[in-house]
């Protein structure tokens, strides 16, 4: 099953925000944790990860910190910030009221 | 591995980005690509291969540059950064207003309709306030005008508005020594002027003014000067002032006429002074200096001479205290006259105005209470606009909630933005009004507002307009601006606004919005339509006349030389014999009066009957061709012969309630009936006894509303017809009868009559249909147009106000419609469900309107013609058909584009 794109970009918020909830993640991370989480089925390619994190960030929900751990490259990691927390929340409840909705009907219909 | 950076930094050349940033990206992306080029290697992808895929990264449907563009061009910041704080309330109001600028510029749909919609109502109430500040509040230009009042002798049997208000000379001065209530009375007297004019005499109003009387009313001449006490000295230069809209129409406005002598009731006057523009006291064309003296004199017609006072309140004097020391004073004098007064009386005071405006107050309060219902919509149409906008706002006020804007900074961003609307709705409003007036001022009753006010738009006039603009956002915005903070602010970024849970929560505000909204259009239109069937209703109410094609004025007959009713008749009868020559002229007569007029009243009495003491009849007095000119139906008998009017013979004609009255059951023709009063008013008929030949249809006798009379509405009073050569009682009409308009006629019955007498003078020439039309029918007329136009403009907001409600809650909840269909519901049930949800709300509001109509009906069954009910059903199904009609209409757009939604769109669409 392949996923539309359209749905893939009204959720692609609520997966990044959830993903760096625990800790902070770097973008390739990200891409890669929904790939294997999704078995396949949702692909982030950079051309689209990137900006959305950019834009999160400018909306103040996550914040990038460039991180230099000894013998590597600079990475930047992405980290949840406090208003992000209360948006992934909400998002979260949002999702899941969807889904029973969706189901409250599909199951009616089939009743 | 590749160096990627120069791949990347081409893909965002089309970026203006500076250059930290720009390296930033490069630096992440590189290393992303690094990291995939390590994973693809690792999975076992040749060199070249892992490359190409690792670039593919990037060209996915271009949405790197697309992306990147949107995120990272320097969008202006909003201004509810979390902590703009109270550094500067005005900084932060003047960012609200940008903001609310930009919100307009925006959504320019809502912010049209929300304006005009304000508009229309900030305007019509802004025209109705005009009205009444110039007309009832302050009509007079005078100084001090709220302490002059007039007095008026009530008696206890008389309706409210009614009693003697001229007065003797005798009175006057008593009055004016005994009184301890005024600064200063003053006395002014009709005086019609004959003014010598080219090939005949004109006719002006004039009105004779007791000393003191430009003192009293302090206002000073435009040029020249006032009336002075020395111009009240016996054998003082006898001058005159001029009004300013006749200096205007009589002499173009020539300055050089001031200090000229001119020839008035054949006394040489000097012009002294032309008064400004708004002096226009008693109506007046020109004002003489006169003092009353004691003694009877004849005034206008043969009439006794009447005064009517004014006097000036005493500082801390009440109305009340006024009438009673008035009353007191009046009781004294009536002992020495009781047939002047009636037998139980007191004295009335009322400020000056009310006398001409009275009439017109019910109604126009009444038009207030309907433009006032109309902004109230305007309003509730906006808040629902406003609450609508607010739900699909949530997002982003919940947003600003948690950035950290506070709710008092969310409620004053969106009553800035109520304000704006309001504002600028005032602004057009002023317009509309500006262009409203003038209608109103056009189709207005003649002489139902004071000479001296001018209706316009006025410093008071825009107070209240401003004051509504700043008002109004408080009604319309306050419940929206609070209703959008009040909420969970969470809650909206948890549903992400769908309708399925999120547009039906703020619906029963907008719904009950709705139902008022119907409600009170509901009431509009049907006090709308009362006054529809009302005035449909007078207009069916027989005239006992054609009133068509009839010219009729008034002869100013000069009173030295026509004394007796020979001298009369010898005028008439060469006049009527010229005009009935005159080309397109069926017919001519005389008359002392014109319907609806009343004519004078005498005491009757009938041979062989005893009717007792209050058998009373008008009389008027008319030549051979009246009944032809008016196509008065004969009923019994036969109408006057020209040698009965020729002889003066003793003869009657009388009215079908007359024979009802005085003779039911019985042949009145051949009876004889004696006019007591005639003895002793001015004829001097020695046997006023007539014998009646026949007797006509009823013509309407009770005068109009408003010029002291009942109108249509009275019944008709008994009346006797005689030969104009028979009497010399006052009045003296010429009535004709055209084949074509009638006005055509003026200029040659005018000199038809100059031929026989120049001193004569026509006053108040017109058309006959024209005349009773302003009289009995204008008012009403203008009641009923001021309604429909409210009303109309009232339906126009409601059918706007349904429309939004059901589109923006249709919009809300479009996905779910989406669900609906997708899983196979049917465009027809899609568009039953949105309709019915709209019937129910009208249906509600009518339900109310309906209530609130009967319990208004009281207040407007005053202005009802009386076979009108206040309940009238008809009236009440047809209002309730147009409403539901218009109603569908508004819900059918939206449903129409519910039904036609496509599933697969309405799914997709976050």
């Amino acid at each position: 099953m392949t996923v539309e794109v359209e749905w893939k970009k009204g959720s692609a918020e609520l997966l990044i925000l959830s993903l760096v909830e625990t800790r902070a993640r770097h973008g390739y991370e990200i891409s890669k944790l929904i790939e294997q989480r999704s078995g396949g089925a949702i692909r982030f390619y950079a051309a689209s990860l990137y900006p959305l994190l950019y834009r999160l960030e400018k909306r103040g929900w996550i914040q990038g910190r460039w991180v230099e751990k000894s013998g590597q490259r600079r990475r930047r990691y992405y980290g949840l910030t406090s208003p992000g927390q209360k948006i992934l929340a909400a998002q979260r409840r949002g999702w899941q009221a969807f889904v029973e909705a969706v189901n409250r009907i599909t199951e009616a219909e089939h009743a | 591995m590749p160096d990627w950076k120069e791949e990347i930094a081409a893909r965002l050349s089309s970026l203006k980005l500076d250059a930290t940033r720009k390296s930033e990206i490069v630096e992440e992306l590189s290393q992303h690509l690094d990291d995939r080029y390590a994973d693809l290697i690792a999975g076992g992808a040749a060199g070249d291969e892992a490359r190409r895929e690792a670039l593919g990264e990037l060209d996915q449907d271009n949405l790197l540059a697309q992306g990147l563009h949107e995120v990272e061009r320097s969008a202006p910041r909003e201004p509810d950064a979390p902590r703009a704080g109270r550094r500067n309330v005005f900084a932060s109001l003047r960012q609200d207003l940008r903001y609310a600028l930009r919100q307009f510029r925006r959504n320019p749909g809502f912010a049209l309709v929300a304006i005009f919609t304000l508009a229309l109502g900030i305007g019509a109430s802004t025209a109705i306030f005009s009205v009444i500040d110039n007309v009832l509040l302050e009509p007079f230009p005078y100084r001090d005008a709220r302490h002059i009042v007039y007095p008026r002798i009530h008696g206890s049997t008389q309706a409210a508005d009614e009693g003697r208000q001229g007065y003797s000379a005798e009175e006057y001065l008593e009055i004016a020594r005994q009184n301890q209530s005024f600064e200063s009375v003053i006395a002014t007297a009709d005086d019609p002027v004959l003014y010598k004019h080219g090939a005949g005499v004109e006719w002006l109003y004039g009105a004779d003014m007791s000393q003191g009387s430009f003192e009293f009313f302090g206002m000073p001449a435009l040029y020249g000067r006032v009336l002075q006490p020395a111009d009240y000295d016996p054998g003082a230069p006898a001058v005159f002032v001029l009004r300013y809209k006749t200096w205007m129409s009589h002499f173009n406005g020539d300055p050089n006429v001031l200090n000229k002598v001119y020839v008035l009731n054949g006394t040489a006057r000097t012009l002294v002074g032309i008064m400004p523009p708004r002096f226009g006291w008693y109506d007046a064309d020109l004002w003489i200096p006169r003092t009353p003296h004691l003694g009877l004199t004849t005034g206008f017609a043969g009439m006794p001479e009447r005064w009517f006072l004014l006097g000036r309140l005493k500082h801390g004097v009440s109305m009340t205290q006024a009438e009673s020391d008035l009353t007191g004073i009046a009781r004294r004098m009536a002992g020495a006259r009781p047939q002047d007064y009636p037998p139980q009386f007191q004295v009335v005071v009322a400020q000056i105005g009310h006398s001409v405006s009275g009439q017109l107050e019910p109604a126009l309060y009444t038009v207030l209470a309907a433009v006032g219902f109309l902004l109230l919509i305007g309003c509730v149409n906006v808040a629902n606009l406003l609450l609508a906008r607010a739900t699909s706002r949530e997002k982003e006020f919940a947003l600003r909630a948690v950035l950290g804007a506070g709710q008092a900074r969310l409620v004053r961003l969106l009553l800035v933005e109520s304000l704006l609307l309001a504002v600028a709705g005032a602004l057009l409003g002023v317009l509309i009004a500006w262009g409203g007036l003038k209608l109103i001022v056009v189709s207005m009753p003649p002489d139902s507002i004071p000479a001296e006010s001018v209706i316009g738009l006025n410093a008071q006039v825009l107070a209240f307009t401003l004051a509504l603009a700043f008002i109004t956002p408080l009604i319309f915005g306050l419940a929206p601006a609070l209703q959008a903070v009040r909420r969970d602010l969470i809650d909206p970024l948890r549903d992400a606004g769908r309708g399925i849970i999120g547009g039906l929560r703020t619906g029963r505000l907008r719904d009950a919005a709705v139902v008022i909204e119907v409600a009170v259009s509901l009431t509009l239109l049907v006090g709308a339509g009362l006054l529809m069937h009302s005035f449909l209703a007078l207009r069916q109410v027989s005239l006992g006349v054609q009133p068509d094609h009839i010219f009729k004025t008034m002869l100013l007959l000069p009173p030295d030389r026509y004394k007796t009713p020979e001298q009369v008749s010898r005028f008439f009868a060469p006049v009527l014999a010229k005009v009935s020559s005159i080309p397109g002229v069926l017919d001519a007569a005389e008359s002392s009066s014109v319907p609806p007029n009343i004519s004078p009243d005498t005491r009757v009495e009938l041979s062989g009957k005893s009717l007792g003491k209050d058998a009373h009849a008008q009389v008027q007095d008319i030549s051979e061709a009246y009944f032809r000119i008016m196509r008065t139906p004969l009923e019994m008998g036969r109408a006057f012969t020209p040698a009965e009017i020729h002889d003066a013979r003793r003869v009657a004609v009388v009215n079908r309630r007359f024979v009802t009255t005085y003779l039911a059951g019985e042949d009145p023709i051949g009876r004889r009936v004696t006019l007591t009063d005639l003895k002793n008013v001015g004829d001097s008929l020695r046997d006023p006894s007539f014998e009646i030949v026949g007797v006509v249809g009823d013509v309407a006798n009770q005068g109009a509303p408003g010029y002291g009379g009942g109108g249509l509405q009275a019944a008709i009073q008994p009346q006797v017809w005689v030969p104009f050569t028979a009497t010399e009682s006052g009045l003296r009409y010429l009535v004709v009868r055209a084949q074509q308009s009638p006005m055509a006629l003026m200029n040659e019955v005018q000199q038809a009559v100059w031929a026989s007498d120049p001193g004569v003078a026509l006053m108040y020439p017109d058309a006959l249909d024209h005349a009773i039309s302003q009289r009995l029918y204008a008012g009403p007329r203008f009641a009923l147009l001021l309604m429909i136009i409210f009303g109309s403009v009232g339906l126009v907001l409601v059918t706007v106000g349904i429309y939004g409600v059901l589109a923006y809650s249709t919009a809300q909840t479009t996905h779910e419609i989406g669900v609906r269909m997708a899983l196979g519901a049917e465009r027809a049930s899609v568009l039953r469900l949105v309709i019915l949800k709209g019937l129910r709300l009208i249906l509600a509001g009518v339900a109310v309107g309906l209530a609130v109509s009967l319990l208004l009906g009281r207040a407007v069954a005053s202005q009802l013609w009386p076979v009108v009910k206040p309940y009238d059903p008809v009236t009440l199904a047809a209002t309730i058909l147009l409403l539901l009609a218009t109603g569908v209409l508004a819900c059918w757009i939206p449903a129409r584009r519910a039904s036609q939604v496509d599933p697969m769109e309405a799914l997709r669409c976050e």
